[in-house]
């Protein structure tokens, strides 16, 4: 009993049962299994402060007994869960080294030498009189150049790149089989694949506990995602929506060759393209020693207009629209019949949501007579949250476990060679 | 009223009108003479102005007075949309000409043919735009989304049966779509607003002159404090997670607001609290709230900028970071207050596995379920938005909760109006009961 | 006066003109403006996240503090990413326009920002994702353990749901006569109901408390009655 701060919060005489309802979460076993065994000196103060529950009136070592017996199975069932993994991985890499002639994880390409020339295309055969001939870059062997549609720049230098595609292993081999030097096994592709199969792994081994194997996957994912987000920041919003803005031209001749500017607009979209500028410019000041205060204006800036947004979205999206959809007759008629099921169900909606909405009731106390009643009514409310939370769960459950077979699909699949049902490899 | 949208492919449009009305006009010569007879044209067919909308839409209005006719609706090209189906027709033409053997110089005369046949083919001008029943001209149809640039359109009405066409009629003088100051359709939203804003601004004021509501009480605010305690006495920081959404997110910025009260609690108990972000905008809001908080319980030499980091956008990235830290340092507390998605569950459960309270906030309903089933205390939806006032204490932010619950109590009101109104509706489907809960319907939307 | 009463006003005086500006044609784009605003905004602020990312490992690294291998590990990653996709290293060329470098496709999986993406991030992100099959039945069964009302309600549900939407509803209750009076025992016909009125009233509710909730939050913000973010003078 290390916290007495906490043991006022167990005498406090309230209704246990509202208390629970209210707050919200049906958790009486939670004290139990929330506990590590590491921080049991805790356990029991942690379960009195559970405000009334079953778990903070019990006995504090049979709490604690319980929480460690519960702790070590909920572990024990962890550590299998990964031993199966570990061990399937294993058997698995053992026989596609020792028996398929096919090996594992290998991607081949197809590799390609295009060349560019640069060229001046006639407008289409019939386009009206005005129309002017475009400069355009098109493959050598386009069938416009062949035709004389197009005619090559010969003043321009033509360009020559490689280009690269991927290719199913199993047409990879019959091709290389009949001589094909284009198809090569691709070994960048193929070390990803590896590579790929490692973090999958590391990823996976943190459900056995915290190690330095997760610990190096979540180091580079961070560093990873936080470069491939700041990136797409970068080049699909910085350069398109700001730059391109305040300076089209410039832009349109270094990373945007396929912008089409409008005069007509180009001052309009300068001077908006200003404000964010400025508002930057403000945030930033927060690097400065002095004028950290200005990277306020900002933040207020962004604050007042979420708030204006939403405040107006959420009224005529979900309040009204809403209530909107509540409105229907409670009898369901169908060709002048009663259809029971149906009324009973409209019914139920009606007292869902009125009851409900009572739950979300803030400024009545649950005491006195009315706020009795209200209470009462609001714990209906709660009934109907539950049923509502544990549709929305049992609705996830499915494409959680979806989740975990796509995984698995590319371990035993794409890294392992085990399974083929597209019959590629 | 029935609105038809005007897709923007006049091409493909233009060309299923055309196969329409040839079939019309088909079932016209080969059957329909025999067996049915024209309908009477469209009488008293005027075009006006949509009022009360951003200049896009016309209303029509004809009379005819034959039920069992239909009325196809055709409106005039822009000069835009002219120039373009003219362009289109020329290289038709010309691909078809040499697709056939042709040299170059006669495909462009037969790109020339097809422009001069476009121009003198009055029926071309037209663009098909819906076929309306012939009841409907008396309510008004409704042309939505027409080009912006256009100056003007002339609309033509012709009355169909059984696959034989009336004659047409033309409005006259083209109608121009004007854009009115106000929409008119958001009136109801207006009041609405109004409304709540009224109701809101009144509370506020009651309660800051005194009248404080009394309030139910809500356990996961109840245990705010002690939650902080308990990191404070067991030497352990409190983690508060802010969502997963950038400043744009209404969600984040209730999150915040809480971050403040709980970064007060934390500065009086001198316990660390930890704010890791996944936004830089979030990062710079919560060091700001917080040394805001710290100065608010003079205490702003407390304040440590480094414990609120950025860490990735990424939300499994930010999660994998969370999740480690949580299992290596083992906060005392957790609080999740704002936006989440897929790794509330991630969070929430690393938090039980440690042994740390949980507090959960979000209105997002499809993760309040995972908050419920594994966090101590969860604030629902509502509740979330309301904590932050409660939690402040002050007179007029209680007061604007008391304004939410009127708020509910107006709604609950119409609710139970209209279903009122919708079920004697339903045994007298034409009585005025149900005209008005169709009514009450319409307005909400 | 700076620091707080010119924010405020900011606040009150955005927050006022958006509300206003839904209600007119001329004005009422002027939300997806500030909408645009706020994207390059949150880009402009990447310098600061960013900028902290790196202090953070730095400092992390310089002072040798536990576990500074990992934030070099953190900062190498970043540093390579970030260099391999704003400098667009290895960019695939654009068919349209081989002639210009910097329109080249860095996300392609044939670039290495691309190639990082495909073998790196996405596995990373996906098997995080897919842990939550694992905690999701954690969750469940610790639920499961809770005897209240509550409790039961949620994970009964979920069950009825589970199995109302997949095979096991016609083998445990298939039995049951679907024009018989029983019919709504049925784990499938159960599902439907369920969905249909119960959650659907809860999640109505929830979503007009929420929608008051918010109304009320933004009228504090915009009438300055919350002002938490805001250092006192």
């Amino acid at each position: 009993m290390s916290a007495l701060k906490f043991q006022h919060q167990a005498q406090r005489t309230r209704n246990a049962e509202e208390e629970r309802a209210r707050r919200g979460s049906p958790v009486d076993s939670q004290a139990e299994s929330r506990v590590e065994s590491r921080v049991e000196s805790h356990v029991e103060s942690h379960a009195e402060s559970r405000i009334g529950s079953p778990a903070g009136s019990r006995g504090a070592s049979r709490g604690q007994m319980r929480l460690s017996t519960r702790h070590t199975r909920m572990r024990r069932a962890r550590t299998t869960v990964w031993l199966i993994l570990f061990l399937a991985g294993g058997i698995g890499l053992a026989y596609n080294a020792l028996v398929r002639p096919n090996g594992m994880a290998q991607v081949y390409v197809e590799r390609g030498e295009k060349v560019y020339v640069e060229a001046v295309v006639a407008p289409p055969l019939g386009a009206p009189s005005g129309e002017k001939a475009a400069t355009k870059w098109l493959p050598s062997d386009d069938a416009a150049l062949i035709d004389g549609r197009a005619v090559a720049n010969s003043a321009q230098p033509s360009i020559k790149f490689t280009e690269t595609r991927g290719i199913a292993p199993r047409i990879a081999r019959e091709r290389r089989t009949a001589g094909d030097t284009n198809v090569t096994l691709s070994i960048v592709d193929t070390l990803g694949v590896w590579i790929a199969a490692f973090f999958t792994l590391a990823i996976f081994s943190f459900l056995w506990r915290d190690n330095p194997v997760y610990k190096f996957a979540e180091s580079v994912l961070v560093g990873v995602s936080a470069a491939y987000w700041m990136t797409l920041g970068y080049w699909s919003t910085l350069v398109p929506n700001l730059f391109a803005k305040l300076a089209p031209e410039a832009i349109k001749s270094w990373s945007m060759p396929a912008m089409i500017i409008d005069p007509s607009e180009q001052t309009t979209q300068f001077i908006l393209a200003l404000v964010p500028l400025i508002l930057g410019f403000m945030l930033l000041m927060r690097l400065s020693p002095k004028g950290g205060w200005i990277s306020v204006w900002p933040l207020a800036f962004i604050i007042g207009t979420t708030a204006g947004l939403k405040f107006v979205a959420f009224i005529e999206g979900d309040l009204m629209a809403q209530a909107s959809n509540t409105i229907a007759p409670l009898v369901a008629l169908k060709e002048g019949q009663l259809q029971v099921g149906d009324s009973i169900g409209n019914v139920v909606l009606l007292f869902g949501v009125l009851s409900v909405l009572t739950y979300f009731f803030f400024s009545i106390e649950h005491k006195g007579r009315l706020g009795t009643m209200v209470g009462k009514v609001s714990r209906v409310g709660i009934w109907y949250l539950m049923i509502t939370f544990g549709a929305a769960f049992g609705l996830t459950v499915m494409g959680r476990i979806t989740l975990l077979s796509q995984r698995l699909e590319f371990l035993f699949g794409d890294w392992l060679w085990i399974i083929d049902p597209a019959n590629i490899r | 009223m029935r609105k038809m949208l005007e897709q923007p492919n006049l091409i493909t449009r233009s060309m299923i009108a055309a196969g329409l009305l040839s079939l019309f006009a088909v079932h016209g010569d080969c059957f329909g003479q025999a067996t049915a007879t024209a309908p009477a044209a469209v009488s008293a067919f005027i075009a006006t102005d949509k009022p009360g909308d951003d200049g896009r839409a016309i209303l029509l209005h004809w009379e005819q007075s034959e039920a069992t006719a239909q009325v196809l609706l055709s409106r005039s090209l822009g000069d835009d949309e002219r120039s373009a189906l003219v362009r289109d027709q020329r290289i038709a033409a010309a691909t078809k000409a040499i697709a056939a053997g042709a040299t170059q110089a006669d495909a462009v005369k037969a790109a020339d043919e097809a422009e001069r046949v476009f121009a003198n083919d009055t029926e071309l001008q037209w663009t098909f735009i819906g076929i309306a029943a012939s009841a409907e001209g008396a309510e008004g149809f409704e042309v939505s989304d027409l080009p912006r640039a256009e100056k003007g359109f002339r609309f033509r009405a012709q009355s169909t049966r059984d696959g034989v066409r009336g004659v047409a009629a033309e409005t006259t003088e083209p109608v121009e779509a004007v854009s009115a100051a106000f929409f008119a359709a958001r009136f109801p939203l207006m009041i609405a607003l109004s409304l709540l804003i009224a109701v809101i601004g009144r509370c506020v004021w009651t309660a800051v002159h005194g009248k404080i509501p009394e309030l139910r009480k809500i356990a996961a605010l109840d245990a705010f404090d002690e939650a902080v305690g308990r990191a404070t006495e067991m030497g352990r920081s409190v983690l508060f997670v802010p969502g997963i959404q950038d400043m744009t997110d209404i969600q984040t910025v209730a999150g915040l607001t809480v971050l403040s009260r709980v970064a007060r609690t934390t500065a009086e108990y001198d316990a660390t609290l930890e704010v890791p972000t996944t936004r830089s905008l979030v990062m710079t809001a919560a060091r700001e709230t917080v040394q805001a908080a710290h100065f608010a319980v003079h205490r702003p030499e407390s304040y440590r900028a480094d414990l609120i980091n950025y860490i990735t956008d990424e939300q499994f990235g930010y999660v994998a970071y969370v999740a480690g830290k949580m299992v290596r340092e083992k906060p005392a507390t957790c609080f999740y207050m704002g936006a989440f998605y897929a790794e509330s569950l991630l969070f929430a459960e690393t938090g039980n596995s440690i042994g740390a309270i949980q507090i959960g906030g979000t209105a997002e309903p499809s993760q309040l379920p995972f908050f419920v089933a594994a966090c101590d205390y969860t604030l629902i939806g509502e509740e979330f938005f309301a904590a932050s006032a409660y939690l402040s204490g002050e007179p007029a932010q209680l007061g604007s909760i008391r304004g939410q619950d009127i708020g509910k109590l107006i709604a609950a009101g119409i609710i139970i109006v209209g279903t009122a109104l919708a079920t004697i509706g339903a045994f007298a489907p034409e009585g005025s009961a149900a005209a008005a809960a169709s009514w009450l319907v319409d307005v909400l939307g | 006066m700076l620091k707080r009463t010119v924010p405020l006003f900011i606040t009150g005086i955005a927050g006022a003109i958006l509300i206003v500006a839904y209600f007119s044609p001329a004005t009422t784009n002027w939300g997806e403006v500030v909408t645009d605003w706020m994207n390059t905004l949150a880009a402009v602020a990447f310098i600061l996240g960013g900028g902290n990312l790196l202090f953070v490992n730095l400092e992390k690294i310089s002072s040798k503090r536990p576990g500074w291998a990992y934030a070099l590990v953190t900062l190498l990653a970043f540093v390579l990413t970030l260099a391999f996709g704003v400098l667009k290293i290895g960019a695939v060329p654009n068919a349209q326009f081989p002639a210009t470098p910097w329109a080249g496709d860095y996300e392609s999986v044939r670039a290495p920002f691309g190639w990082v993406y495909e073998y790196v991030l996405s596995p990373l992100t996906a098997t995080m994702f897919a842990m939550l099959a694992f905690y999701v039945a954690s969750a469940a069964f610790r639920a499961f353990r809770a005897k209240n009302i509550e409790a039961i309600l949620l994970l009964g549900t979920a069950f009825v749901i589970l199995l109302g939407r997949t095979a096991a509803a016609a083998i445990l209750t298939g039995w049951i006569p679907v024009d018989g009076p029983f019919a709504f025992l049925r784990l499938d016909t159960l599902a439907v109901n369920i969905m249909q009125y119960v959650s659907t009233a809860g999640t109505r509710a929830i979503m007009m408390g929420i929608a008051l909730g918010i109304a009320a939050t933004s009228l504090r913000l915009i009438l300055g009655i919350d002002r938490s973010y805001l250092v006192s003078d």
